[in-house]
Protein backbone atom coordinates (compact mmCIF):
# COMPACT_ATOMS: atom_id res chain seq x y z
CA UNK A 1 0.00 0.00 0.00
CA UNK A 2 1.37 3.44 -0.89
CA UNK A 3 3.05 5.06 2.13
CA UNK A 4 1.34 8.36 1.31
CA UNK A 5 -2.15 7.24 2.12
CA UNK A 6 -1.02 5.33 5.15
CA UNK A 7 0.46 8.53 6.53
CA UNK A 8 -2.65 10.50 5.74
CA UNK A 9 -4.69 7.90 7.59
CA UNK A 10 -2.39 8.08 10.61
CA UNK A 11 -2.97 11.81 10.93
CA UNK A 12 -6.73 11.35 10.41
CA UNK A 13 -6.83 8.84 13.26
CA UNK A 14 -4.55 10.93 15.46
CA UNK A 15 -7.04 13.80 15.33
CA UNK A 16 -9.71 11.52 16.74
CA UNK A 17 -7.78 9.64 19.40
CA UNK A 18 -5.61 11.78 21.61
CA UNK A 19 -7.40 9.76 24.19
CA UNK A 20 -9.71 7.31 22.56
CA UNK A 21 -13.38 7.49 23.25
CA UNK A 22 -16.23 5.05 23.23
CA UNK A 23 -18.81 5.44 20.46
CA UNK A 24 -22.17 3.99 19.54
CA UNK A 25 -23.81 2.74 16.37
CA UNK A 26 -26.13 5.39 14.88
CA UNK A 27 -29.55 4.03 13.95
CA UNK A 28 -32.40 5.86 12.18
CA UNK A 29 -34.65 5.58 15.27
CA UNK A 30 -32.17 7.77 17.18
CA UNK A 31 -31.51 10.56 14.64
CA UNK A 32 -33.65 13.14 16.40
CA UNK A 33 -32.47 12.22 19.88
CA UNK A 34 -28.83 12.44 18.83
CA UNK A 35 -29.37 15.90 17.38
CA UNK A 36 -31.43 17.17 20.31
CA UNK A 37 -29.59 15.50 23.19
CA UNK A 38 -26.02 15.53 21.85
CA UNK A 39 -25.14 12.41 23.85
CA UNK A 40 -21.70 12.33 25.49
CA UNK A 41 -20.12 9.75 23.18
CA UNK A 42 -16.87 10.16 21.27
CA UNK A 43 -18.05 9.12 17.83
CA UNK A 44 -20.77 7.38 15.85
CA UNK A 45 -20.66 4.48 13.45
CA UNK A 46 -23.06 3.91 10.56
CA UNK A 47 -23.73 0.96 8.31
CA UNK A 48 -22.43 2.22 4.99
CA UNK A 49 -25.21 0.66 2.89
CA UNK A 50 -27.92 2.56 4.79
CA UNK A 51 -26.59 5.74 3.18
CA UNK A 52 -26.23 4.52 -0.41
CA UNK A 53 -29.49 6.23 -1.43
CA UNK A 54 -29.39 9.36 -3.59
CA UNK A 55 -31.07 11.62 -1.02
CA UNK A 56 -33.69 11.94 1.68
CA UNK A 57 -33.74 11.54 5.43
CA UNK A 58 -30.69 9.27 5.98
CA UNK A 59 -28.22 11.59 4.22
CA UNK A 60 -29.92 14.69 5.62
CA UNK A 61 -29.41 13.51 9.19
CA UNK A 62 -25.94 12.18 8.46
CA UNK A 63 -24.86 15.61 7.19
CA UNK A 64 -26.20 17.26 10.34
CA UNK A 65 -24.76 14.73 12.76
CA UNK A 66 -21.32 14.57 11.20
CA UNK A 67 -20.90 18.26 11.94
CA UNK A 68 -20.87 17.31 15.65
CA UNK A 69 -19.32 13.84 15.80
CA UNK A 70 -16.57 11.90 14.03
CA UNK A 71 -18.17 9.18 11.91
CA UNK A 72 -16.93 5.73 10.97
CA UNK A 73 -18.32 3.60 8.16
CA UNK A 74 -19.02 -0.06 8.72
CA UNK A 75 -19.94 -2.07 5.63
CA UNK A 76 -22.08 -5.20 5.77
CA UNK A 77 -22.77 -5.93 2.11
CA UNK A 78 -19.57 -5.68 0.07
CA UNK A 79 -19.06 -9.46 0.17
CA UNK A 80 -15.30 -9.05 0.29
CA UNK A 81 -14.59 -12.78 0.51
CA UNK A 82 -16.79 -13.77 -2.43
CA UNK A 83 -15.26 -15.19 -5.61
CA UNK A 84 -17.56 -12.98 -7.72
CA UNK A 85 -15.94 -9.73 -8.87
CA UNK A 86 -16.41 -6.88 -6.41
CA UNK A 87 -19.47 -4.83 -7.33
CA UNK A 88 -18.43 -1.64 -9.12
CA UNK A 89 -21.70 0.02 -8.07
CA UNK A 90 -21.17 -0.89 -4.45
CA UNK A 91 -17.62 0.48 -4.49
CA UNK A 92 -18.76 3.65 -6.22
CA UNK A 93 -21.48 4.20 -3.63
CA UNK A 94 -19.02 3.57 -0.83
CA UNK A 95 -16.51 6.02 -2.24
CA UNK A 96 -19.18 8.70 -2.68
CA UNK A 97 -20.14 8.22 0.97
CA UNK A 98 -16.49 8.41 2.06
CA UNK A 99 -16.14 11.70 0.20
CA UNK A 100 -19.36 13.00 1.68
CA UNK A 101 -18.68 12.28 5.35
CA UNK A 102 -14.87 11.96 5.57
CA UNK A 103 -15.02 9.10 8.05
CA UNK A 104 -12.31 8.54 10.64
CA UNK A 105 -12.41 4.79 9.89
CA UNK A 106 -13.85 2.47 7.23
CA UNK A 107 -14.42 -1.18 8.00
CA UNK A 108 -15.55 -4.36 6.26
CA UNK A 109 -15.80 -8.02 7.34
CA UNK A 110 -13.69 -11.13 7.05
CA UNK A 111 -16.61 -12.81 5.30
CA UNK A 112 -18.39 -13.55 2.05
CA UNK A 113 -22.08 -13.04 1.30
CA UNK A 114 -22.73 -13.73 -2.36
CA UNK A 115 -21.89 -16.12 -5.18
CA UNK A 116 -22.88 -16.34 -8.85
CA UNK A 117 -24.72 -13.02 -8.59
CA UNK A 118 -26.93 -14.07 -5.68
CA UNK A 119 -26.63 -12.20 -2.40
CA UNK A 120 -27.50 -13.74 0.93
CA UNK A 121 -27.12 -10.47 2.85
CA UNK A 122 -25.35 -12.31 5.63
CA UNK A 123 -21.78 -12.56 6.89
CA UNK A 124 -20.65 -16.06 5.96
CA UNK A 125 -17.41 -17.60 7.23
CA UNK A 126 -14.45 -18.36 4.97
CA UNK A 127 -12.20 -21.39 5.13
CA UNK A 128 -8.90 -20.22 6.62
CA UNK A 129 -6.41 -21.55 4.15
CA UNK A 130 -3.42 -20.07 2.25
CA UNK A 131 -5.46 -19.83 -0.98
CA UNK A 132 -8.21 -17.90 0.78
CA UNK A 133 -5.61 -15.66 2.37
CA UNK A 134 -4.17 -14.76 -1.04
CA UNK A 135 -7.68 -14.09 -2.30
CA UNK A 136 -8.50 -11.81 0.65
CA UNK A 137 -5.20 -9.92 0.38
CA UNK A 138 -6.00 -9.19 -3.25
CA UNK A 139 -9.58 -8.13 -2.52
CA UNK A 140 -8.65 -5.86 0.40
CA UNK A 141 -5.99 -4.36 -1.89
CA UNK A 142 -8.59 -3.65 -4.56
CA UNK A 143 -10.82 -1.82 -2.09
CA UNK A 144 -7.96 0.20 -0.58
CA UNK A 145 -6.61 1.17 -3.98
CA UNK A 146 -10.05 2.25 -5.09
CA UNK A 147 -10.77 4.26 -1.94
CA UNK A 148 -7.18 5.48 -1.66
CA UNK A 149 -7.31 4.71 2.06
CA UNK A 150 -6.62 1.74 4.28
CA UNK A 151 -9.64 -0.09 5.64
CA UNK A 152 -10.17 -2.24 8.73
CA UNK A 153 -11.25 -5.86 8.58
CA UNK A 154 -13.45 -7.28 11.33
CA UNK A 155 -13.54 -10.83 12.67
CA UNK A 156 -17.07 -12.24 12.59
CA UNK A 157 -19.15 -14.49 14.81
CA UNK A 158 -19.34 -17.90 13.19
CA UNK A 159 -21.45 -20.97 13.75
CA UNK A 160 -19.35 -23.48 11.82
CA UNK A 161 -15.75 -24.25 10.93
CA UNK A 162 -14.69 -25.85 7.65
CA UNK A 163 -12.49 -28.94 7.80
CA UNK A 164 -10.41 -27.26 5.08
CA UNK A 165 -9.38 -24.50 7.51
CA UNK A 166 -5.80 -25.06 8.57
CA UNK A 167 -4.92 -21.61 9.93
CA UNK A 168 -6.44 -20.29 13.18
CA UNK A 169 -8.66 -17.27 12.54
CA UNK A 170 -6.43 -14.90 14.54
CA UNK A 171 -3.37 -15.87 12.50
CA UNK A 172 -5.32 -15.49 9.28
CA UNK A 173 -6.53 -12.03 10.29
CA UNK A 174 -3.11 -10.86 11.45
CA UNK A 175 -1.46 -12.12 8.27
CA UNK A 176 -4.13 -10.48 6.12
CA UNK A 177 -3.40 -7.17 7.87
CA UNK A 178 0.37 -7.55 7.48
CA UNK A 179 0.19 -8.39 3.79
CA UNK A 180 -2.54 -5.99 2.68
CA UNK A 181 -1.77 -3.07 4.98
CA UNK A 182 -5.31 -3.05 6.36
CA UNK A 183 -5.99 -2.61 10.07
CA UNK A 184 -8.04 -4.88 12.30
CA UNK A 185 -11.41 -4.14 13.80
CA UNK A 186 -11.44 -6.57 16.69
CA UNK A 187 -14.95 -7.51 17.71
CA UNK A 188 -14.50 -8.80 21.24
CA UNK A 189 -18.04 -10.18 21.37
CA UNK A 190 -17.38 -12.10 18.15
CA UNK A 191 -14.15 -13.51 19.59
CA UNK A 192 -16.11 -14.68 22.63
CA UNK A 193 -19.02 -16.10 20.58
CA UNK A 194 -16.78 -17.99 18.13
CA UNK A 195 -14.51 -19.24 20.95
CA UNK A 196 -17.53 -20.73 22.71
CA UNK A 197 -19.01 -22.13 19.49
CA UNK A 198 -15.78 -23.77 18.34
CA UNK A 199 -14.04 -24.47 21.62
CA UNK A 200 -10.92 -22.33 21.18
CA UNK A 201 -9.35 -20.11 23.81
CA UNK A 202 -10.39 -16.46 23.53
CA UNK A 203 -7.20 -15.39 25.36
CA UNK A 204 -5.08 -17.20 22.79
CA UNK A 205 -7.00 -15.28 20.09
CA UNK A 206 -6.16 -11.94 21.74
CA UNK A 207 -2.51 -12.96 22.16
CA UNK A 208 -2.35 -13.90 18.49
CA UNK A 209 -3.27 -10.40 17.29
CA UNK A 210 -0.34 -7.96 17.15
CA UNK A 211 -1.41 -4.88 19.19
CA UNK A 212 -0.37 -2.28 16.62
CA UNK A 213 -2.76 -3.71 14.00
CA UNK A 214 -5.95 -3.11 16.01
CA UNK A 215 -7.56 0.27 15.25
CA UNK A 216 -11.07 -0.27 16.52
CA UNK A 217 -12.92 -2.57 18.91
CA UNK A 218 -16.57 -3.62 18.79
CA UNK A 219 -18.75 -4.76 21.68
CA UNK A 220 -22.30 -6.12 21.38
CA UNK A 221 -24.81 -8.44 22.97
CA UNK A 222 -25.38 -12.04 21.89
CA UNK A 223 -27.97 -14.74 22.48
CA UNK A 224 -27.54 -18.35 23.60
CA UNK A 225 -29.59 -20.81 21.53
CA UNK A 226 -30.11 -24.21 23.06
CA UNK A 227 -30.67 -27.32 20.94
CA UNK A 228 -31.18 -30.97 21.99
CA UNK A 229 -27.56 -31.71 21.01
CA UNK A 230 -25.92 -28.64 22.52
CA UNK A 231 -25.90 -24.87 22.34
CA UNK A 232 -24.71 -22.11 20.04
CA UNK A 233 -24.05 -18.48 20.78
CA UNK A 234 -25.59 -16.24 18.13
CA UNK A 235 -24.43 -12.68 17.48
CA UNK A 236 -27.80 -10.93 17.70
CA UNK A 237 -26.86 -7.33 18.65
CA UNK A 238 -30.16 -7.10 20.50
CA UNK A 239 -29.15 -6.67 24.14
CA UNK A 240 -26.55 -5.46 26.59
CA UNK A 241 -22.97 -6.69 26.47
CA UNK A 242 -22.67 -9.76 28.74
CA UNK A 243 -20.45 -9.88 31.83
CA UNK A 244 -18.14 -12.43 30.19
CA UNK A 245 -17.62 -10.13 27.19
CA UNK A 246 -16.97 -7.11 29.44
CA UNK A 247 -14.34 -9.18 31.19
CA UNK A 248 -12.73 -10.18 27.90
CA UNK A 249 -12.82 -6.52 26.84
CA UNK A 250 -11.01 -5.56 30.06
CA UNK A 251 -8.25 -8.01 29.04
CA UNK A 252 -8.26 -6.61 25.52
CA UNK A 253 -7.75 -3.02 26.74
CA UNK A 254 -4.47 -4.10 28.37
CA UNK A 255 -3.15 -5.49 25.13
CA UNK A 256 -4.74 -3.05 22.66
CA UNK A 257 -4.15 0.22 24.44
CA UNK A 258 -6.19 3.31 23.70
CA UNK A 259 -8.21 1.92 20.83
CA UNK A 260 -11.63 3.47 20.04
CA UNK A 261 -14.43 1.15 21.10
CA UNK A 262 -18.00 0.92 19.82
CA UNK A 263 -21.27 -0.39 21.24
CA UNK A 264 -23.30 -2.08 18.48
CA UNK A 265 -27.03 -2.57 18.91
CA UNK A 266 -29.16 -3.33 15.85
CA UNK A 267 -32.28 -5.26 16.86
CA UNK A 268 -34.81 -4.62 19.68
CA UNK A 269 -33.29 -1.16 19.75
CA UNK A 270 -33.64 0.50 23.18
CA UNK A 271 -33.73 4.20 24.07
CA UNK A 272 -30.60 6.14 23.16
CA UNK A 273 -29.62 6.51 26.82
CA UNK A 274 -29.24 2.73 27.18
CA UNK A 275 -26.65 2.73 24.40
CA UNK A 276 -24.94 5.77 25.88
CA UNK A 277 -24.85 4.03 29.23
CA UNK A 278 -23.17 0.98 27.68
CA UNK A 279 -20.69 3.25 25.95
CA UNK A 280 -19.90 4.92 29.28
CA UNK A 281 -19.11 1.52 30.79
CA UNK A 282 -16.74 0.85 27.93
CA UNK A 283 -15.27 4.32 28.36
CA UNK A 284 -14.56 3.65 32.03
CA UNK A 285 -12.65 0.46 31.24
CA UNK A 286 -10.83 2.09 28.35
CA UNK A 287 -9.78 5.11 30.45
CA UNK A 288 -8.73 2.98 33.43
CA UNK A 289 -6.19 0.98 31.47
CA UNK A 290 -5.08 4.04 29.53
CA UNK A 291 -4.38 5.83 32.82
CA UNK A 292 -2.53 2.77 34.18
CA UNK A 293 -0.29 2.49 31.19
CA UNK A 294 0.11 6.08 30.03
CA UNK B 1 -9.50 -29.89 -2.13
CA UNK B 2 -12.38 -27.69 -3.27
CA UNK B 3 -11.57 -24.25 -4.56
CA UNK B 4 -13.11 -21.36 -2.66
CA UNK B 5 -15.58 -20.87 -5.50
CA UNK B 6 -16.71 -24.49 -5.43
CA UNK B 7 -17.16 -24.29 -1.69
CA UNK B 8 -19.23 -21.11 -1.98
CA UNK B 9 -21.43 -22.60 -4.71
CA UNK B 10 -21.99 -25.76 -2.68
CA UNK B 11 -22.71 -23.78 0.46
CA UNK B 12 -25.28 -21.65 -1.37
CA UNK B 13 -26.96 -24.67 -3.01
CA UNK B 14 -27.22 -26.62 0.20
CA UNK B 15 -28.12 -23.84 2.61
CA UNK B 16 -30.42 -21.73 0.46
CA UNK B 17 -31.75 -24.21 -2.12
CA UNK B 18 -31.93 -27.35 0.04
CA UNK B 19 -29.78 -29.35 -2.38
CA UNK B 20 -27.62 -32.06 -0.84
CA UNK B 21 -24.03 -31.07 -1.63
CA UNK B 22 -22.32 -32.78 1.28
CA UNK B 23 -21.56 -29.45 2.99
CA UNK B 24 -22.38 -30.88 6.41
CA UNK B 25 -19.56 -33.43 6.01
CA UNK B 26 -17.07 -30.69 5.17
CA UNK B 27 -17.42 -29.06 8.56
CA UNK B 28 -15.36 -29.72 11.64
CA UNK B 29 -17.18 -32.22 13.86
CA UNK B 30 -17.52 -30.45 17.16
CA UNK B 31 -20.60 -31.05 19.29
CA UNK B 32 -23.53 -29.92 17.18
CA UNK B 33 -24.21 -31.63 13.86
CA UNK B 34 -23.21 -29.98 10.61
CA UNK B 35 -26.87 -29.86 9.59
CA UNK B 36 -27.70 -27.89 12.76
CA UNK B 37 -24.91 -25.40 12.10
CA UNK B 38 -25.99 -24.87 8.48
CA UNK B 39 -29.56 -24.42 9.67
CA UNK B 40 -28.49 -21.35 11.66
CA UNK B 41 -27.37 -19.69 8.43
CA UNK B 42 -30.55 -20.75 6.61
CA UNK B 43 -32.68 -19.22 9.38
CA UNK B 44 -30.62 -16.02 9.61
CA UNK B 45 -30.96 -15.46 5.89
CA UNK B 46 -34.70 -16.00 5.83
CA UNK B 47 -35.38 -13.93 8.92
CA UNK B 48 -33.23 -10.96 7.89
CA UNK B 49 -34.71 -10.85 4.38
CA UNK B 50 -38.24 -11.24 5.76
CA UNK B 51 -37.51 -8.37 8.11
CA UNK B 52 -36.24 -6.26 5.21
CA UNK B 53 -39.51 -6.91 3.33
CA UNK B 54 -41.55 -6.10 6.44
CA UNK B 55 -39.73 -2.76 6.73
CA UNK B 56 -40.76 -1.81 3.17
CA UNK B 57 -44.23 -3.40 3.23
CA UNK B 58 -45.76 -2.71 6.68
CA UNK B 59 -49.28 -2.22 5.25
CA UNK B 60 -49.14 -5.44 3.25
CA UNK B 61 -47.97 -7.13 6.46
CA UNK B 62 -51.01 -5.76 8.32
CA UNK B 63 -53.43 -6.70 5.56
CA UNK B 64 -52.37 -10.33 5.26
CA UNK B 65 -51.19 -10.94 8.84
CA UNK B 66 -47.89 -12.08 10.30
CA UNK B 67 -48.15 -15.77 9.35
CA UNK B 68 -49.18 -15.23 5.76
CA UNK B 69 -46.59 -12.50 5.32
CA UNK B 70 -43.87 -14.93 6.40
CA UNK B 71 -45.24 -17.47 3.94
CA UNK B 72 -45.15 -14.82 1.18
CA UNK B 73 -41.63 -13.75 2.15
CA UNK B 74 -40.35 -17.34 2.07
CA UNK B 75 -41.64 -17.67 -1.50
CA UNK B 76 -40.31 -14.28 -2.47
CA UNK B 77 -36.80 -14.95 -1.20
CA UNK B 78 -36.65 -18.07 -3.40
CA UNK B 79 -38.42 -16.73 -6.47
CA UNK B 80 -36.62 -13.39 -6.53
CA UNK B 81 -33.21 -13.86 -4.88
CA UNK B 82 -31.43 -10.77 -3.62
CA UNK B 83 -29.04 -9.38 -6.25
CA UNK B 84 -27.39 -6.69 -4.22
CA UNK B 85 -25.36 -6.24 -1.06
CA UNK B 86 -27.52 -3.23 -0.29
CA UNK B 87 -30.77 -4.61 1.13
CA UNK B 88 -32.65 -1.42 0.18
CA UNK B 89 -32.70 -2.76 -3.38
CA UNK B 90 -34.50 -5.92 -2.28
CA UNK B 91 -38.26 -6.34 -2.67
CA UNK B 92 -39.15 -4.56 -5.93
CA UNK B 93 -41.11 -7.53 -7.30
CA UNK B 94 -43.38 -8.08 -4.31
CA UNK B 95 -46.39 -6.54 -6.15
CA UNK B 96 -45.76 -9.01 -8.98
CA UNK B 97 -45.61 -11.94 -6.57
CA UNK B 98 -48.79 -11.05 -4.68
CA UNK B 99 -50.81 -10.43 -7.85
CA UNK B 100 -50.75 -14.15 -8.64
CA UNK B 101 -50.25 -15.66 -5.21
CA UNK B 102 -52.54 -18.49 -4.09
CA UNK B 103 -54.77 -17.27 -1.26
CA UNK B 104 -54.78 -13.63 -2.34
CA UNK B 105 -57.85 -13.82 -4.59
CA UNK B 106 -60.07 -12.26 -1.91
CA UNK B 107 -57.83 -9.18 -1.67
CA UNK B 108 -57.61 -7.94 -5.28
CA UNK B 109 -56.34 -4.49 -4.18
CA UNK B 110 -53.27 -5.85 -2.42
CA UNK B 111 -51.04 -5.72 -5.48
CA UNK B 112 -51.66 -1.96 -5.84
CA UNK B 113 -51.18 -1.34 -2.13
CA UNK B 114 -47.82 -3.13 -2.42
CA UNK B 115 -46.93 -0.98 -5.46
CA UNK B 116 -47.75 2.11 -3.40
CA UNK B 117 -45.44 0.91 -0.62
CA UNK B 118 -42.58 0.22 -3.05
CA UNK B 119 -43.08 3.70 -4.58
CA UNK B 120 -42.94 5.18 -1.10
CA UNK B 121 -39.69 3.30 -0.42
CA UNK B 122 -38.07 4.47 -3.67
CA UNK B 123 -39.19 8.05 -3.19
CA UNK B 124 -37.93 8.05 0.41
CA UNK B 125 -34.35 7.38 -0.80
CA UNK B 126 -34.42 9.28 -4.12
CA UNK B 127 -32.42 12.40 -4.95
CA UNK B 128 -33.34 15.97 -4.13
CA UNK B 129 -33.85 18.46 -6.98
CA UNK B 130 -33.97 22.25 -7.31
CA UNK B 131 -37.10 23.89 -8.76
CA UNK B 132 -37.32 24.35 -12.53
CA UNK B 133 -35.24 27.23 -13.84
CA UNK B 134 -38.02 29.52 -15.05
CA UNK B 135 -35.64 32.07 -16.58
CA UNK B 136 -34.14 29.35 -18.71
CA UNK B 137 -37.61 28.30 -19.82
CA UNK B 138 -38.46 31.92 -20.70
CA UNK B 139 -35.47 32.00 -23.03
CA UNK B 140 -36.94 29.26 -25.23
CA UNK B 141 -38.68 30.45 -28.39
CA UNK B 142 -42.48 29.85 -27.98
CA UNK B 143 -42.74 28.01 -31.31
CA UNK B 144 -40.49 25.30 -29.84
CA UNK B 145 -42.51 24.70 -26.66
CA UNK B 146 -44.21 21.69 -28.19
CA UNK B 147 -40.90 19.86 -28.52
CA UNK B 148 -39.85 20.40 -24.89
CA UNK B 149 -39.40 17.31 -22.80
CA UNK B 150 -40.22 18.14 -19.20
CA UNK B 151 -39.06 15.87 -16.44
CA UNK B 152 -40.59 15.07 -13.10
CA UNK B 153 -38.93 15.37 -9.69
CA UNK B 154 -36.58 12.37 -9.21
CA UNK B 155 -38.32 11.69 -5.90
CA UNK B 156 -41.75 11.16 -7.47
CA UNK B 157 -43.75 8.20 -8.75
CA UNK B 158 -47.20 7.80 -10.31
CA UNK B 159 -49.64 5.07 -9.53
CA UNK B 160 -53.09 4.20 -10.83
CA UNK B 161 -55.46 1.68 -9.30
CA UNK B 162 -59.13 0.75 -9.73
CA UNK B 163 -59.28 0.61 -5.88
CA UNK B 164 -59.12 3.33 -3.22
CA UNK B 165 -55.58 2.28 -2.26
CA UNK B 166 -54.68 5.56 -0.62
CA UNK B 167 -57.57 5.16 1.86
CA UNK B 168 -56.48 1.59 2.47
CA UNK B 169 -52.90 2.73 3.09
CA UNK B 170 -54.04 5.49 5.45
CA UNK B 171 -56.40 3.23 7.39
CA UNK B 172 -53.49 0.88 8.04
CA UNK B 173 -51.05 3.37 9.52
CA UNK B 174 -50.07 2.90 13.18
CA UNK B 175 -51.38 6.38 14.11
CA UNK B 176 -54.68 6.10 12.18
CA UNK B 177 -57.66 7.16 14.28
CA UNK B 178 -60.64 6.33 12.01
CA UNK B 179 -62.94 3.33 11.96
CA UNK B 180 -60.80 1.45 9.43
CA UNK B 181 -63.73 0.84 7.09
CA UNK B 182 -62.88 1.40 3.44
CA UNK B 183 -65.60 1.03 0.82
CA UNK B 184 -63.90 -0.65 -2.13
CA UNK B 185 -66.54 0.88 -4.42
CA UNK B 186 -65.44 4.45 -3.63
CA UNK B 187 -63.55 4.47 -6.86
CA UNK B 188 -60.22 4.50 -8.57
CA UNK B 189 -57.15 6.29 -7.28
CA UNK B 190 -54.57 8.11 -9.36
CA UNK B 191 -51.79 8.96 -6.97
CA UNK B 192 -48.67 11.08 -7.09
CA UNK B 193 -46.08 9.97 -4.53
CA UNK B 194 -43.59 12.76 -4.02
CA UNK B 195 -40.89 13.91 -1.59
CA UNK B 196 -40.04 17.60 -1.90
CA UNK B 197 -38.08 17.90 1.35
CA UNK B 198 -37.89 15.10 3.92
CA UNK B 199 -41.43 13.75 4.09
CA UNK B 200 -43.04 11.56 1.48
CA UNK B 201 -46.46 12.91 0.47
CA UNK B 202 -49.38 11.50 -1.49
CA UNK B 203 -51.57 13.59 -3.78
CA UNK B 204 -54.66 12.41 -5.62
CA UNK B 205 -54.67 13.45 -9.27
CA UNK B 206 -57.43 14.17 -11.76
CA UNK B 207 -57.62 12.06 -14.85
CA UNK B 208 -56.04 14.77 -17.03
CA UNK B 209 -53.19 15.56 -14.65
CA UNK B 210 -52.38 11.90 -14.33
CA UNK B 211 -52.33 11.37 -18.11
CA UNK B 212 -50.18 14.49 -18.57
CA UNK B 213 -47.59 13.47 -15.94
CA UNK B 214 -47.54 9.85 -17.09
CA UNK B 215 -46.68 11.04 -20.58
CA UNK B 216 -43.87 13.22 -19.24
CA UNK B 217 -42.56 10.33 -17.17
CA UNK B 218 -42.55 8.17 -20.29
CA UNK B 219 -40.39 10.71 -22.11
CA UNK B 220 -43.12 12.24 -24.32
CA UNK B 221 -42.75 15.84 -25.46
CA UNK B 222 -45.05 18.66 -24.35
CA UNK B 223 -47.39 18.35 -27.34
CA UNK B 224 -47.84 14.62 -26.90
CA UNK B 225 -48.37 15.02 -23.16
CA UNK B 226 -51.01 17.74 -23.72
CA UNK B 227 -52.78 15.51 -26.25
CA UNK B 228 -52.75 12.59 -23.84
CA UNK B 229 -54.33 14.74 -21.12
CA UNK B 230 -56.96 16.28 -23.44
CA UNK B 231 -57.91 12.83 -24.67
CA UNK B 232 -59.08 11.81 -21.19
CA UNK B 233 -60.30 15.23 -19.99
CA UNK B 234 -61.72 17.56 -22.65
CA UNK B 235 -61.44 20.74 -20.53
CA UNK B 236 -57.79 20.10 -19.57
CA UNK B 237 -55.93 23.43 -19.38
CA UNK B 238 -52.35 22.47 -20.14
CA UNK B 239 -50.87 25.92 -19.49
CA UNK B 240 -52.39 26.15 -16.03
CA UNK B 241 -51.43 22.55 -15.27
CA UNK B 242 -47.79 23.06 -16.22
CA UNK B 243 -47.55 26.24 -14.19
CA UNK B 244 -49.05 24.48 -11.20
CA UNK B 245 -46.72 21.45 -11.48
CA UNK B 246 -43.68 23.72 -11.76
CA UNK B 247 -44.80 25.74 -8.73
CA UNK B 248 -45.36 22.56 -6.71
CA UNK B 249 -41.99 21.02 -7.68
CA UNK B 250 -43.60 18.13 -9.55
CA UNK B 251 -42.01 19.21 -12.84
CA UNK B 252 -38.43 20.30 -12.19
CA UNK B 253 -36.49 20.29 -15.43
CA UNK B 254 -36.74 20.24 -19.21
CA UNK B 255 -34.65 19.45 -22.26
CA UNK B 256 -35.00 20.44 -25.86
Amino acid sequence: MPAAYKELQASREARCRTQSRAGIGLRAEHYRDVIEQRPPVGWLEIHSENYFGAGGRPLHYLDRIRADYPISLHGVGLSLGSTDPLSATHLRNLKALVQRCEPMLISEHLAWGSVAGRHFNDLLPLPYHPDTLRHMVERVGQVQDYLQRPILIENLSSYLEYSASDIPEWEFLAELARRSGCGILLDVNNVYVSARNHGFDAQEYLRGIPPHLVREIHLAGHTVKTFPDGELLVDTHDQRVTAAVWSLYRDATRRFVNVPVLIEWDAQLPALEVLVNEAQQAQTLLSETYADIA
Amino acid sequence: MLTLRELQLDFAAQVYDDEARGMDTRLRANGLTGARRLQVYRNNHLSSLTEALHAVYPVLHRLVGEKFFEHLATHYVRAYPSRCGDLHEFGAQVPELVSAFPGMEALPYVRDVASLEWSYHEVFHAAEHAPLDVARLASIAPQRYGELKFSMHPASRLLESPYPVLRIWQANQPDYGGDGVVDLQTGANRILVIRRALDVEFELLDRGDHAFLSALRDGKDFTAASDAASAVQSDFDVGAALQDFVARLVVVDFAL
